[in-house]
């Protein structure tokens, strides 16, 4: 079993620490899809490259997809506005079905199956390998450090906007240096781990944090908790009843959250029940 | 910590499996792992009791895609010998799982490798390779084994193979495979018969996986839904298919299980032709365990639509 399992298990804890960090400012930006939205994006421009006829692999192929994950970026920025009447997860739907459409127009011109571009694209962990984990290992460590390091802006952008703009940053800056940087993370976890495993990642353990703590150090505590074992036990339903591994994550993730909104629930209720004399 | 009982555990269950291993193998059976139902059928049928015989994908999946699963790593990691196509059918899947599973018995070129297109003379090989041509394999149409006559050589190949890595076996696989190779040429006869009345007639499918049967059997299979392989139709590409098709009386569609039967069943209501449900693998059509089951049900059909 370790043979097979081992360099899963290896990525399910080293990688998902930054992609929970991430989550928590994604959740509290209120924009839940931007990851499917960026990931689309960067898979449109490696459709390009396949009508250029571009080695998939190659270095100009990566340049394209970054491109278009940095055009995704600019487009969240200039369209995420202090005050609105469009949602921005209005825009990051739109963009999203573009971008899918857009891919497969481009697909039927270029006359390619997608046979080995969706392998490309949507990596599975089961098959991980050693160079895969590293090479993302090292990426996330980078990000990790830009974050933080510069975490007292990114931090005030996401959560306290109207600080932000009181003390004069440049928002839209720090958004899109945001966006850029996570269209990074996102595309690179997806070529390992596919689209569901990303957005369960960024989305359930911050969700889990959300509801059982107010501050943020705590929150990441509880989520970086709860990636760690969800991940962790999917994969080991995954080997004992053989299913497809990053399916049986999502799931576990979605069991692992319905506990922990119990577990709120009753604490609530059980602090109210004190509250009342 | 956690890294060392891993190992600790590692160890544990490499000592359990070698004394597992010790005591089982006096009368341990060769594990075959087959790719595709159609290779596993005729490694059953040649095997015997003297295999156990494990199939990865399901005969319902698209065998361009297979969704992998950890047995599949286990399984390719303790196979004696593994049977797959050779001509990039698999390619989309079965490259990753190898890499993970490092088992260097069924390396290609071991005797546990069997490549079912190899000594095959492929159709439909392209004379330049560029993407452009559509979801093409470049070392030619791997749907291959829908042909009896060239079942009989992958069959044959296979026999070899299970003799190789298990002499003490080998007189039995030989003598099943002449009992196969026996049922497919009387077969065959039967076949031919019932198809003789439509030969050179004209039929539609949806992809390019029927050429070898149509080839075999006098049938004209030059009319398909998608413009490329792999590429799902266009609305002027299907004008075009229903025009040829009412030119030629075309009067059976052959579609897959994982084929867009809607897409099918619109150029059959404008053109007059029959959507027959076909498949390329044994268990995807009722009643059709064996390779010669699939290859009668197949026959039955076609002929159905046809008349």
């Amino acid at each position: 079993m370790w043979e097979v399992m081992f360099w899963p298990i290896v990525a399910c804890v080293l990688l998902p620490w930054l992609l929970v960090y991430l989550g928590l400012h994604v959740v509290q930006r209120g924009i839940i899809f931007i990851d499917i939205a960026m990931a689309q994006m960067a898979s449109l421009g490696i459709c390009l490259a396949v009508l250029f006829h571009l080695d998939l692999q190659g270095w100009a192929t990566f340049g394209i997809a970054l491109g278009f994950t940095l055009v995704g970026g600019a487009i969240f920025s200039v369209t995420g506005k202090r005050s609105s009447q469009i949602p921005q997860e209005a825009v990051i739907g739109i963009s999203y079905v573009v971008a899918a459409a857009a891919a497969v127009l481009l697909l039927s011109r270029a006359a390619e199956g997608d046979e080995q571009i969706k392998q490309m694209l949507v990596g599975n962990i089961l098959l991980v390998t050693p160079l895969e984990v590293w090479k993302c290992f090292a990426l996330f460590v980078a990000v990790g450090i830009v974050h933080f390091v510069l975490r007292q802006n990114f931090l005030l952008v996401s959560f306290d906007r109207d600080e932000a703009y009181q003390q004069g940053l440049r928002v839209r800056w720090w958004d899109f240096l945001f966006y850029a940087v996570f269209g990074l993370v996102v595309t690179s976890f997806v070529r390992i781990a596919g689209v569901l495993l990303v957005f369960s990642y960024l989305i359930v353990p911050a969700v889990c944090g959300i509801n059982l703590a107010r501050r943020i150090s705590n929150r990441l505590l509880i989520g970086w908790i709860i990636a760690l074992i969800g991940g962790v036990a999917g994969l080991f339903l995954s080997f004992w009843w053989d299913l497809p591994s990053g399916a049986a994550i999502v799931c576990t993730f979605g069991a692992l959250l319905i506990l922990v909104s119990l577990l709120a629930f009753c604490r609530n209720r059980f602090q109210r029940l004190i509250d009342t004399p | 910590m956690a890294l060392t009982n891993f190992k600790l555990m590692k160890q544990i269950l490499l000592i359990l499996s070698t004394i597992l291993a010790c005591a089982f193998s006096a009368q341990a059976k060769l594990n075959v792992v087959a790719t595709l139902p159609d290779f596993g059928s005729l490694a059953r049928e040649i095997g015997g009791d003297k295999v156990n015989v494990t199939v990865l994908a399901k005969p319902t999946e698209d065998s361009h895609f297979v969704d992998a699963r950890p047995s599949f790593v286990v399984q390719l990691r303790t196979a004696d010998v593994l049977i797959d196509g050779g001509a990039e059918l698999e390619l989309g899947w079965l490259p990753p799982l190898l890499q993970n599973a490092r088992n260097p018995k069924i390396e290609v070129g071991k005797p546990g490798r069997v490549q079912a297109s190899q000594g095959i003379r492929l159709m439909g090989v392209p004379t330049t390779l560029t993407r452009a041509a559509g979801d093409v394999h470049a070392l030619g149409n791997p749907h291959f084994m829908i042909d009896p006559i060239i079942a009989k050589a992958v069959a044959q190949h296979i026999a070899q193979a299970f003799s190789a890595v298990d002499s003490v076996n080998a007189a039995t696989y030989e003598a099943n495979y002449k009992k196969f190779e026996a049922t497919i040429n009387s077969k065959l006869q039967q076949w031919g018969a019932t198809l003789l009345p439509f030969k050179g007639q004209p039929v539609a499918a949806y992809h390019e996986s029927w050429v070898y049967f149509a080839h075999r059997f006098g049938f004209n299979i030059d009319i398909f839904l998608e413009p490329k392989p792999g590429i799902p139709p266009s609305p002027s590409h299907l004008v075009e298919v229903i025009e040829k098709m009412k030119a030629a009386h075309v009067k059976a569609i052959l579609v897959e299980p994982y084929h867009n039967r809607k897409i099918a069943e619109k150029v059959a209501a404008s053109t007059g032709a029959k959507v027959v449900d076909v498949a390329q693998f044994p268990g995807a059509l009722p009643a059709t365990d064996t390779y010669v089951a699939l290859i009668d049900a197949l026959v039955s059909r076609i002929a159905a639509a046809m008349k």
